[in-house]
Protein backbone atom coordinates (compact mmCIF):
# COMPACT_ATOMS: atom_id res chain seq x y z
CA UNK A 1 0.00 0.00 0.00
CA UNK A 2 1.52 3.73 -0.93
CA UNK A 3 1.60 6.01 1.84
CA UNK A 4 -0.78 8.36 2.19
CA UNK A 5 0.34 11.95 1.88
CA UNK A 6 -0.72 14.85 3.19
CA UNK A 7 0.66 16.93 0.70
CA UNK A 8 4.88 18.44 1.99
CA UNK A 9 3.61 19.31 6.07
CA UNK A 10 6.23 18.39 8.31
CA UNK A 11 5.80 18.32 11.79
CA UNK A 12 7.91 20.64 13.90
CA UNK A 13 7.13 22.47 16.96
CA UNK A 14 8.50 26.15 15.94
CA UNK A 15 7.28 29.52 16.44
CA UNK A 16 6.06 29.98 12.53
CA UNK A 17 4.82 26.29 12.69
CA UNK A 18 2.37 27.72 15.37
CA UNK A 19 1.10 30.57 13.97
CA UNK A 20 -2.32 30.27 12.45
CA UNK A 21 -2.83 29.75 9.07
CA UNK A 22 -4.39 32.69 7.80
CA UNK A 23 -1.26 34.63 8.63
CA UNK A 24 0.81 32.94 6.71
CA UNK A 25 -1.57 32.91 3.82
CA UNK A 26 -1.48 36.74 4.36
CA UNK A 27 2.32 36.37 4.00
CA UNK A 28 2.50 34.22 1.26
CA UNK A 29 -0.50 36.58 -0.71
CA UNK A 30 1.83 39.39 -0.13
CA UNK A 31 5.11 38.55 -1.09
CA UNK A 32 3.34 37.46 -4.43
CA UNK A 33 1.63 40.69 -4.72
CA UNK A 34 5.16 42.70 -3.93
CA UNK A 35 7.08 40.56 -6.23
CA UNK A 36 4.94 42.13 -9.13
CA UNK A 37 5.16 45.01 -7.96
CA UNK A 38 8.29 46.31 -7.32
CA UNK A 39 10.46 48.50 -9.61
CA UNK A 40 13.87 46.74 -9.22
CA UNK A 41 15.28 43.34 -9.29
CA UNK A 42 17.06 44.02 -6.11
CA UNK A 43 14.23 44.16 -3.97
CA UNK A 44 13.13 40.90 -5.05
CA UNK A 45 16.40 39.70 -4.41
CA UNK A 46 15.85 40.54 -1.14
CA UNK A 47 12.62 39.26 -0.91
CA UNK A 48 13.81 35.47 -1.92
CA UNK A 49 16.60 35.76 0.37
CA UNK A 50 14.47 36.28 3.65
CA UNK A 51 13.33 32.40 2.97
CA UNK A 52 16.88 31.54 4.69
CA UNK A 53 16.35 33.11 8.15
CA UNK A 54 12.17 32.12 7.83
CA UNK A 55 13.19 28.65 7.17
CA UNK A 56 15.96 28.19 9.35
CA UNK A 57 13.81 29.40 12.32
CA UNK A 58 11.30 26.74 11.23
CA UNK A 59 13.95 24.29 11.04
CA UNK A 60 12.91 23.00 7.51
CA UNK A 61 16.63 24.80 5.55
CA UNK A 62 17.51 21.68 3.75
CA UNK A 63 13.89 21.35 2.40
CA UNK A 64 12.93 24.63 1.09
CA UNK A 65 14.94 24.78 -2.02
CA UNK A 66 13.82 20.90 -3.12
CA UNK A 67 11.39 22.60 -5.44
CA UNK A 68 14.51 24.59 -7.85
CA UNK A 69 15.51 20.85 -9.24
CA UNK A 70 12.76 21.03 -11.30
CA UNK A 71 12.70 25.06 -12.09
CA UNK A 72 16.41 25.11 -13.67
CA UNK A 73 15.26 23.87 -16.49
CA UNK A 74 12.87 26.42 -16.86
CA UNK A 75 16.09 29.47 -15.74
CA UNK A 76 18.19 28.03 -18.83
CA UNK A 77 15.08 28.18 -21.52
CA UNK A 78 13.86 31.58 -19.96
CA UNK A 79 17.63 33.00 -20.03
CA UNK A 80 18.30 31.30 -23.20
CA UNK A 81 15.37 33.05 -25.27
CA UNK A 82 15.32 36.28 -23.19
CA UNK A 83 19.15 37.05 -23.58
CA UNK A 84 18.77 36.85 -27.01
CA UNK A 85 15.65 37.64 -28.49
CA UNK A 86 14.20 40.71 -26.02
CA UNK A 87 12.75 42.89 -28.83
CA UNK A 88 13.89 46.73 -26.82
CA UNK A 89 17.64 45.58 -27.72
CA UNK A 90 20.29 48.86 -26.96
CA UNK A 91 22.97 47.35 -25.19
CA UNK A 92 25.53 44.72 -26.42
CA UNK A 93 26.59 42.36 -23.90
CA UNK A 94 28.32 39.71 -25.91
CA UNK A 95 28.67 39.92 -29.75
CA UNK A 96 28.89 36.67 -31.54
CA UNK A 97 28.89 38.57 -35.04
CA UNK A 98 26.38 38.18 -37.83
CA UNK A 99 23.78 39.58 -35.30
CA UNK A 100 23.95 37.23 -33.03
CA UNK A 101 24.54 38.89 -29.44
CA UNK A 102 23.58 38.48 -26.03
CA UNK A 103 21.73 41.91 -24.92
CA UNK A 104 21.76 43.58 -21.41
CA UNK A 105 17.98 44.25 -21.43
CA UNK A 106 17.33 40.99 -22.02
CA UNK A 107 19.66 39.60 -19.34
CA UNK A 108 17.60 42.10 -16.94
CA UNK A 109 14.61 40.87 -17.92
CA UNK A 110 14.95 37.24 -17.73
CA UNK A 111 16.61 37.89 -14.12
CA UNK A 112 13.36 39.95 -12.86
CA UNK A 113 10.76 36.93 -14.21
CA UNK A 114 13.20 34.49 -12.72
CA UNK A 115 13.37 36.44 -9.45
CA UNK A 116 9.67 36.72 -9.01
CA UNK A 117 9.33 32.86 -10.35
CA UNK A 118 11.96 31.77 -7.47
CA UNK A 119 9.82 34.03 -5.06
CA UNK A 120 6.26 32.45 -5.96
CA UNK A 121 7.96 29.25 -5.63
CA UNK A 122 10.12 29.19 -3.00
CA UNK A 123 7.96 30.65 -0.48
CA UNK A 124 5.00 29.11 -1.66
CA UNK A 125 6.83 25.33 -1.14
CA UNK A 126 7.64 26.68 2.53
CA UNK A 127 3.93 27.82 2.81
CA UNK A 128 2.89 24.13 2.31
CA UNK A 129 5.74 22.69 4.27
CA UNK A 130 4.57 25.07 7.51
CA UNK A 131 0.86 24.55 7.38
CA UNK A 132 -1.33 21.52 8.33
CA UNK A 133 -3.96 21.09 5.23
CA UNK A 134 -6.71 20.39 7.88
CA UNK A 135 -6.10 23.68 9.85
CA UNK A 136 -5.78 25.61 7.03
CA UNK A 137 -9.28 24.12 5.39
CA UNK A 138 -10.90 24.98 9.40
CA UNK A 139 -9.24 28.53 9.55
CA UNK A 140 -10.83 29.39 5.61
CA UNK A 141 -14.06 28.27 6.51
CA UNK A 142 -14.14 30.20 9.69
CA UNK A 143 -13.54 33.29 7.46
CA UNK A 144 -16.78 31.65 5.64
CA UNK A 145 -15.03 30.26 2.67
CA UNK A 146 -17.87 27.40 1.37
CA UNK A 147 -17.92 24.18 3.28
CA UNK A 148 -18.01 22.19 -0.01
CA UNK A 149 -14.25 24.06 -1.05
CA UNK A 150 -12.66 22.74 1.76
CA UNK A 151 -13.94 19.51 1.49
CA UNK A 152 -12.54 19.31 -1.92
CA UNK A 153 -8.96 20.48 -1.07
CA UNK A 154 -8.61 17.81 1.76
CA UNK A 155 -9.96 15.03 0.17
CA UNK A 156 -7.97 15.77 -2.87
CA UNK A 157 -4.63 15.26 -0.84
CA UNK A 158 -5.72 12.29 0.05
CA UNK A 159 -7.40 10.67 -2.69
CA UNK A 160 -4.64 11.03 -5.23
CA UNK A 161 -2.11 8.73 -3.76
CA UNK A 162 -5.19 6.39 -3.83
CA UNK A 163 -5.28 6.88 -7.58
CA UNK A 164 -1.56 5.89 -8.11
CA UNK A 165 -1.78 2.82 -6.33
CA UNK A 166 -4.43 1.86 -8.25
CA UNK A 167 -2.38 2.63 -11.17
CA UNK A 168 -0.05 0.84 -10.08
CA UNK A 169 -2.45 -2.42 -9.36
CA UNK A 170 -3.41 -2.11 -12.97
CA UNK A 171 -0.07 -1.82 -14.39
CA UNK A 172 1.10 -5.06 -12.90
CA UNK A 173 -2.28 -6.70 -13.82
CA UNK A 174 -1.32 -5.95 -17.27
CA UNK A 175 2.44 -6.71 -16.81
CA UNK A 176 1.00 -10.27 -15.70
CA UNK A 177 -0.82 -10.46 -19.04
CA UNK A 178 2.12 -9.82 -21.04
CA UNK A 179 2.39 -6.08 -21.40
CA UNK A 180 6.01 -4.66 -21.85
CA UNK A 181 6.55 -1.14 -20.27
CA UNK A 182 10.50 -1.46 -20.63
CA UNK A 183 12.49 -0.52 -23.45
CA UNK A 184 12.15 2.95 -25.64
CA UNK A 185 10.42 5.89 -24.55
CA UNK A 186 8.39 5.44 -27.49
CA UNK A 187 7.25 2.06 -25.97
CA UNK A 188 6.78 2.95 -22.74
CA UNK A 189 4.48 5.66 -23.86
CA UNK A 190 2.70 2.71 -25.82
CA UNK A 191 2.53 0.67 -22.60
CA UNK A 192 0.99 2.99 -20.72
CA UNK A 193 -1.58 4.39 -22.79
CA UNK A 194 -3.94 0.89 -22.26
CA UNK A 195 -3.92 1.61 -18.44
CA UNK A 196 -6.09 5.02 -19.25
CA UNK A 197 -9.43 3.41 -19.78
CA UNK A 198 -9.45 1.12 -16.27
CA UNK A 199 -7.83 3.70 -14.63
CA UNK A 200 -10.30 6.37 -15.58
CA UNK A 201 -13.46 4.40 -15.71
CA UNK A 202 -12.40 3.12 -12.05
CA UNK A 203 -12.01 6.72 -10.68
CA UNK A 204 -15.57 7.18 -12.11
CA UNK A 205 -16.94 3.88 -10.51
CA UNK A 206 -14.77 5.53 -6.93
CA UNK A 207 -16.80 8.49 -7.69
CA UNK A 208 -20.01 7.40 -7.01
CA UNK A 209 -19.69 4.64 -4.20
CA UNK A 210 -18.00 7.86 -2.29
CA UNK A 211 -20.89 9.95 -3.11
CA UNK A 212 -22.77 7.41 -1.37
CA UNK A 213 -20.36 7.64 1.57
CA UNK A 214 -20.93 11.04 2.02
CA UNK A 215 -24.44 10.99 1.63
CA UNK A 216 -24.31 8.56 4.35
CA UNK A 217 -22.27 11.04 6.52
CA UNK A 218 -24.61 13.59 6.27
CA UNK A 219 -22.53 16.02 4.15
CA UNK A 220 -26.04 17.35 2.53
CA UNK A 221 -27.52 17.81 5.74
CA UNK A 222 -28.67 21.81 5.76
CA UNK A 223 -27.53 23.02 9.10
CA UNK A 224 -24.74 25.45 10.58
CA UNK A 225 -21.92 22.85 10.40
CA UNK A 226 -19.43 22.31 13.14
CA UNK A 227 -15.70 21.78 12.98
CA UNK A 228 -13.42 19.19 15.32
CA UNK A 229 -10.39 20.84 14.53
CA UNK A 230 -9.94 23.96 15.95
CA UNK A 231 -7.33 27.26 14.69
CA UNK A 232 -7.50 29.98 16.77
CA UNK A 233 -6.43 33.89 15.87
CA UNK A 234 -4.34 34.87 18.63
CA UNK A 235 -3.08 38.32 19.58
CA UNK A 236 0.04 37.55 18.44
CA UNK A 237 -1.25 36.69 14.96
CA UNK A 238 -3.18 39.81 14.75
CA UNK A 239 0.04 41.91 15.39
CA UNK A 240 2.08 39.86 12.71
CA UNK A 241 -1.19 40.39 10.20
CA UNK A 242 -0.77 43.70 10.80
CA UNK A 243 2.81 44.51 10.34
CA UNK A 244 3.21 42.04 7.14
CA UNK A 245 0.37 44.59 5.22
CA UNK A 246 2.19 47.89 6.79
CA UNK A 247 5.67 46.48 6.00
CA UNK A 248 5.44 44.99 2.31
CA UNK A 249 3.40 48.23 1.25
CA UNK A 250 5.98 50.66 2.88
CA UNK A 251 8.84 48.09 0.91
CA UNK A 252 6.59 48.57 -2.41
CA UNK A 253 6.82 52.09 -1.90
CA UNK A 254 9.96 52.52 -1.34
CA UNK A 255 11.12 50.34 -3.96
CA UNK A 256 9.41 53.32 -6.22
CA UNK A 257 10.76 56.80 -4.44
CA UNK A 258 14.38 55.22 -4.20
CA UNK B 1 -42.28 -0.43 16.69
CA UNK B 2 -42.40 -1.24 12.99
CA UNK B 3 -38.87 1.27 11.38
CA UNK B 4 -38.83 0.22 7.97
CA UNK B 5 -42.13 -1.11 6.27
CA UNK B 6 -42.03 -2.31 2.31
CA UNK B 7 -45.22 -2.15 0.82
CA UNK B 8 -45.70 -3.50 -2.69
CA UNK B 9 -42.27 -1.88 -3.38
CA UNK B 10 -40.69 -2.22 -6.92
CA UNK B 11 -37.55 -1.08 -8.35
CA UNK B 12 -36.56 -0.33 -12.33
CA UNK B 13 -33.42 1.49 -12.95
CA UNK B 14 -33.88 2.98 -16.01
CA UNK B 15 -31.28 1.42 -18.11
CA UNK B 16 -32.15 -2.21 -17.21
CA UNK B 17 -35.35 -3.78 -18.38
CA UNK B 18 -36.68 -6.02 -15.55
CA UNK B 19 -37.63 -4.98 -12.37
CA UNK B 20 -34.49 -5.23 -9.74
CA UNK B 21 -37.14 -5.26 -6.73
CA UNK B 22 -40.21 -6.90 -6.89
CA UNK B 23 -43.28 -6.22 -5.04
CA UNK B 24 -41.28 -6.50 -1.90
CA UNK B 25 -43.23 -6.64 1.74
CA UNK B 26 -41.47 -6.45 4.43
CA UNK B 27 -41.36 -4.57 8.03
CA UNK B 28 -38.83 -4.38 10.18
CA UNK B 29 -38.73 -3.63 13.86
CA UNK B 30 -36.92 -1.24 16.10
CA UNK B 31 -34.04 -2.53 17.38
CA UNK B 32 -33.80 -5.60 15.33
CA UNK B 33 -30.96 -7.28 13.76
CA UNK B 34 -31.95 -8.51 10.29
CA UNK B 35 -29.75 -10.26 8.03
CA UNK B 36 -30.24 -10.32 4.18
CA UNK B 37 -29.04 -13.61 1.68
CA UNK B 38 -29.41 -14.29 -1.32
CA UNK B 39 -28.06 -14.81 -4.37
CA UNK B 40 -25.61 -12.65 -6.52
CA UNK B 41 -27.81 -10.04 -8.39
CA UNK B 42 -30.63 -10.83 -6.33
CA UNK B 43 -31.31 -7.16 -5.52
CA UNK B 44 -29.81 -7.26 -2.22
CA UNK B 45 -27.65 -4.11 -2.56
CA UNK B 46 -30.16 -2.00 -4.00
CA UNK B 47 -32.68 -2.74 -1.20
CA UNK B 48 -30.07 -1.65 0.86
CA UNK B 49 -29.59 1.30 -1.24
CA UNK B 50 -33.29 2.28 -1.04
CA UNK B 51 -33.42 2.47 2.38
CA UNK B 52 -31.39 5.64 2.14
CA UNK B 53 -33.31 7.07 -0.40
CA UNK B 54 -29.64 6.85 -3.12
CA UNK B 55 -32.86 4.73 -5.02
CA UNK B 56 -34.52 6.43 -6.16
CA UNK B 57 -32.73 10.16 -5.55
CA UNK B 58 -29.37 9.04 -6.78
CA UNK B 59 -30.06 6.67 -8.99
CA UNK B 60 -32.99 7.06 -11.82
CA UNK B 61 -35.45 4.26 -12.25
CA UNK B 62 -39.00 3.58 -11.43
CA UNK B 63 -40.51 2.72 -7.78
CA UNK B 64 -43.96 1.39 -7.51
CA UNK B 65 -45.30 0.53 -4.19
CA UNK B 66 -44.16 2.58 -1.16
CA UNK B 67 -41.59 2.69 1.06
CA UNK B 68 -41.78 4.01 5.09
CA UNK B 69 -38.37 4.63 6.80
CA UNK B 70 -38.66 6.08 10.36
CA UNK B 71 -41.98 7.25 9.06
CA UNK B 72 -40.82 9.60 6.82
CA UNK B 73 -41.95 8.38 3.00
CA UNK B 74 -39.08 7.93 1.27
CA UNK B 75 -40.19 9.07 -2.38
CA UNK B 76 -40.79 12.19 -0.89
CA UNK B 77 -38.11 12.70 1.04
CA UNK B 78 -34.79 14.14 0.30
CA UNK B 79 -31.45 11.58 1.01
CA UNK B 80 -30.22 14.90 3.36
CA UNK B 81 -33.56 13.91 5.53
CA UNK B 82 -32.48 10.37 5.63
CA UNK B 83 -28.91 10.25 6.21
CA UNK B 84 -29.48 11.91 9.84
CA UNK B 85 -31.48 8.50 10.67
CA UNK B 86 -30.02 5.85 8.52
CA UNK B 87 -26.09 4.70 8.43
CA UNK B 88 -25.41 2.95 5.07
CA UNK B 89 -21.44 1.26 4.42
CA UNK B 90 -20.57 -0.25 1.84
CA UNK B 91 -18.34 -2.94 0.58
CA UNK B 92 -15.08 -1.60 -0.27
CA UNK B 93 -12.93 -0.24 2.67
CA UNK B 94 -11.33 2.36 0.15
CA UNK B 95 -14.63 4.63 -1.13
CA UNK B 96 -16.08 4.23 2.32
CA UNK B 97 -13.54 6.68 4.04
CA UNK B 98 -14.69 10.41 3.16
CA UNK B 99 -11.38 11.90 2.92
CA UNK B 100 -12.75 14.77 4.72
CA UNK B 101 -10.30 13.75 7.69
CA UNK B 102 -6.47 13.77 7.60
CA UNK B 103 -6.38 11.07 10.67
CA UNK B 104 -8.98 8.30 12.09
CA UNK B 105 -10.13 11.32 14.73
CA UNK B 106 -11.55 13.54 12.17
CA UNK B 107 -12.98 10.56 9.85
CA UNK B 108 -14.79 9.59 13.08
CA UNK B 109 -16.15 13.69 13.96
CA UNK B 110 -16.57 14.19 9.60
CA UNK B 111 -20.59 12.77 9.99
CA UNK B 112 -21.30 14.58 13.57
CA UNK B 113 -19.73 17.92 11.90
CA UNK B 114 -22.38 17.70 9.42
CA UNK B 115 -25.07 17.14 11.25
CA UNK B 116 -24.13 20.74 13.73
CA UNK B 117 -22.81 19.07 16.39
CA UNK B 118 -21.07 20.94 18.54
CA UNK B 119 -17.51 20.64 19.12
CA UNK B 120 -17.37 19.87 22.75
CA UNK B 121 -19.86 17.13 22.30
CA UNK B 122 -18.24 15.94 18.99
CA UNK B 123 -14.82 15.38 21.34
CA UNK B 124 -16.14 13.24 23.92
CA UNK B 125 -18.51 11.26 21.38
CA UNK B 126 -14.99 10.79 19.12
CA UNK B 127 -13.44 9.83 22.57
CA UNK B 128 -15.65 7.44 23.97
CA UNK B 129 -16.06 5.68 20.82
CA UNK B 130 -12.31 4.84 20.01
CA UNK B 131 -12.24 3.43 23.23
CA UNK B 132 -15.42 1.00 22.46
CA UNK B 133 -13.88 -0.43 19.26
CA UNK B 134 -10.10 -0.58 20.78
CA UNK B 135 -9.36 1.84 17.87
CA UNK B 136 -7.28 4.62 19.95
CA UNK B 137 -3.92 3.25 19.14
CA UNK B 138 -5.10 4.39 15.60
CA UNK B 139 -6.54 7.55 16.14
CA UNK B 140 -3.70 10.12 14.35
CA UNK B 141 -2.67 7.30 11.87
CA UNK B 142 -4.09 8.21 7.95
CA UNK B 143 -6.94 6.56 7.81
CA UNK B 144 -5.36 5.50 4.21
CA UNK B 145 -2.86 3.90 5.58
CA UNK B 146 -5.06 1.17 7.97
CA UNK B 147 -5.31 -2.38 6.77
CA UNK B 148 -8.49 -3.52 5.16
CA UNK B 149 -10.33 -4.74 8.06
CA UNK B 150 -9.10 -1.10 10.42
CA UNK B 151 -10.60 0.86 7.31
CA UNK B 152 -13.99 -0.42 6.87
CA UNK B 153 -14.23 -0.74 10.92
CA UNK B 154 -12.71 3.13 10.92
CA UNK B 155 -15.97 3.90 8.41
CA UNK B 156 -18.59 1.65 10.24
CA UNK B 157 -17.56 3.78 13.38
CA UNK B 158 -18.14 6.91 11.87
CA UNK B 159 -21.56 6.30 10.52
CA UNK B 160 -22.49 4.48 14.01
CA UNK B 161 -20.95 7.48 15.79
CA UNK B 162 -23.82 9.55 14.26
CA UNK B 163 -26.20 7.58 16.66
CA UNK B 164 -28.23 6.84 13.31
CA UNK B 165 -31.71 5.09 14.00
CA UNK B 166 -30.90 2.49 11.53
CA UNK B 167 -27.54 0.98 10.16
CA UNK B 168 -27.05 -0.68 6.75
CA UNK B 169 -23.87 -2.96 6.14
CA UNK B 170 -24.01 -3.78 2.97
CA UNK B 171 -21.57 -6.57 2.37
CA UNK B 172 -19.36 -4.87 4.65
CA UNK B 173 -16.61 -8.32 4.90
CA UNK B 174 -16.86 -8.60 1.36
CA UNK B 175 -13.30 -7.55 0.26
CA UNK B 176 -11.86 -8.42 3.36
CA UNK B 177 -9.54 -11.39 4.25
CA UNK B 178 -10.46 -13.89 6.95
CA UNK B 179 -8.85 -11.82 9.99
CA UNK B 180 -10.21 -8.91 8.92
CA UNK B 181 -13.47 -10.32 8.51
CA UNK B 182 -13.71 -11.37 12.04
CA UNK B 183 -13.00 -8.35 13.31
CA UNK B 184 -15.71 -6.33 11.40
CA UNK B 185 -17.97 -9.43 12.31
CA UNK B 186 -17.11 -8.93 16.34
CA UNK B 187 -17.54 -5.42 16.06
CA UNK B 188 -20.67 -5.57 14.35
CA UNK B 189 -21.94 -7.72 17.28
CA UNK B 190 -20.51 -4.75 19.62
CA UNK B 191 -23.09 -2.25 18.04
CA UNK B 192 -25.98 -4.60 17.98
CA UNK B 193 -25.70 -4.70 21.48
CA UNK B 194 -26.81 -0.67 21.98
CA UNK B 195 -29.92 -1.51 20.50
CA UNK B 196 -29.53 0.13 17.39
CA UNK B 197 -31.14 -1.88 14.62
CA UNK B 198 -29.09 -3.09 12.31
CA UNK B 199 -29.43 -4.34 8.97
CA UNK B 200 -26.88 -6.70 7.28
CA UNK B 201 -26.45 -7.98 4.09
CA UNK B 202 -23.84 -10.24 3.64
CA UNK B 203 -22.78 -13.70 1.85
CA UNK B 204 -21.10 -15.14 5.04
CA UNK B 205 -23.70 -16.82 7.10
CA UNK B 206 -21.61 -18.70 9.04
CA UNK B 207 -21.44 -15.29 11.01
CA UNK B 208 -24.56 -13.93 11.13
CA UNK B 209 -26.43 -17.39 12.35
CA UNK B 210 -24.59 -16.23 15.43
CA UNK B 211 -26.43 -12.97 15.89
CA UNK B 212 -29.51 -11.76 14.03
CA UNK B 213 -32.56 -12.53 15.04
CA UNK B 214 -34.13 -12.43 11.78
CA UNK B 215 -33.76 -13.70 8.57
CA UNK B 216 -34.89 -12.58 5.12
CA UNK B 217 -33.96 -14.43 1.96
CA UNK B 218 -33.79 -12.56 -1.34
CA UNK B 219 -33.88 -14.21 -4.53
CA UNK B 220 -34.65 -12.18 -7.87
CA UNK B 221 -35.46 -9.10 -6.76
CA UNK B 222 -38.21 -10.93 -4.52
CA UNK B 223 -38.07 -11.47 -0.88
CA UNK B 224 -38.93 -15.04 -0.55
CA UNK B 225 -39.03 -15.69 2.62
CA UNK B 226 -38.60 -13.95 6.34
CA UNK B 227 -38.30 -15.50 9.27
CA UNK B 228 -36.12 -16.39 12.54
CA UNK B 229 -32.76 -16.95 12.02
CA UNK B 230 -32.85 -20.99 13.15
CA UNK B 231 -36.19 -21.44 11.05
CA UNK B 232 -34.40 -20.51 7.87
CA UNK B 233 -30.71 -21.31 7.98
CA UNK B 234 -31.49 -24.77 8.82
CA UNK B 235 -34.46 -24.94 6.34
CA UNK B 236 -31.61 -26.36 3.85
CA UNK B 237 -34.08 -26.97 0.81
CA UNK B 238 -35.51 -23.30 1.19
CA UNK B 239 -31.68 -22.11 1.30
CA UNK B 240 -30.71 -24.37 -1.87
CA UNK B 241 -33.48 -23.44 -4.18
CA UNK B 242 -32.41 -19.89 -3.33
CA UNK B 243 -28.65 -20.64 -4.21
CA UNK B 244 -27.48 -20.51 -1.01
CA UNK B 245 -24.97 -22.94 0.93
CA UNK B 246 -26.29 -23.89 4.52
CA UNK B 247 -23.43 -23.14 7.31
CA UNK B 248 -20.54 -25.69 7.61
CA UNK B 249 -22.52 -26.55 10.86
CA UNK B 250 -25.25 -27.50 9.01
CA UNK B 251 -23.91 -29.45 6.15
CA UNK B 252 -22.06 -31.68 9.05
CA UNK B 253 -25.17 -31.89 10.61
CA UNK B 254 -27.07 -33.28 7.39
CA UNK B 255 -23.87 -35.50 6.99
CA UNK B 256 -24.14 -37.41 10.00
CA UNK B 257 -28.14 -37.67 9.70
CA UNK B 258 -27.34 -39.38 6.15
CA UNK B 259 -24.61 -41.26 7.85
CA UNK B 260 -27.24 -42.39 10.71
CA UNK B 261 -24.59 -41.64 13.37
CA UNK B 262 -26.93 -38.87 14.80
CA UNK B 263 -30.82 -38.02 14.57
CA UNK B 264 -32.71 -34.86 15.60
CA UNK B 265 -32.12 -31.03 14.56
CA UNK B 266 -29.99 -29.68 11.95
CA UNK B 267 -27.14 -27.82 13.53
CA UNK B 268 -27.02 -24.03 12.65
CA UNK B 269 -24.30 -22.90 14.84
CA UNK B 270 -20.35 -23.78 15.72
CA UNK B 271 -21.97 -24.34 19.36
CA UNK B 272 -24.67 -26.85 17.71
CA UNK B 273 -22.03 -28.48 16.07
CA UNK B 274 -20.05 -29.31 19.71
CA UNK B 275 -22.93 -30.72 21.28
CA UNK B 276 -24.00 -32.73 18.33
CA UNK B 277 -20.46 -34.02 18.51
CA UNK B 278 -20.35 -34.45 21.80
CA UNK B 279 -23.59 -37.22 21.39
CA UNK B 280 -22.27 -39.19 18.42
CA UNK B 281 -19.49 -39.59 20.81
CA UNK B 282 -21.36 -40.54 23.72
CA UNK B 283 -23.02 -43.51 21.04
Amino acid sequence: MTKAILSSYIKKNTFIHKLNPLTKLIFLVAVIITVFAVKSFIYNLIIVLAIIPLAYSAKLLSKVFKPLRYLFIIFIVLYGIQSFLYPEKETILIDFGYGIAIWEEGVLFATIISLRLLAMIVHGYFFVLVTHPGDLVCSLRKIKFPYKFGYIVLSTLQVIPRVASQMETIIDAQKSRGLETKGSIANRLKAYSPLLGPLFLGSVQNVVERTIALESRAFSYETEKTSYRETYVRKKDKIIMASIVVFFTLYGVISWIL
Amino acid sequence: MDIVKFKNYSWKYSETDKYVLKNINLTIQQGEFLGIIGNVGSGRSTLCMSLLGLVPHLFYGKTKGELIVDDIVVKKAKISDLSSRVGLVLQSPDTQLTGAGTNVEEELAFGLENLGVPRREIIKKVDSMLKLLNLEQLRNRSPFELSGGQQQKVAIASVFIMEPKILVLDEPTAQLDPLGTEQVFSFIKKLAKKGTTIILNTQKIDYIAEFADRIAVVNKGRVVKVGETREILTNVELLRRNGISPTVFTKLSEELIKNRLYKGELAMTFGDAVKIMKKVKRK
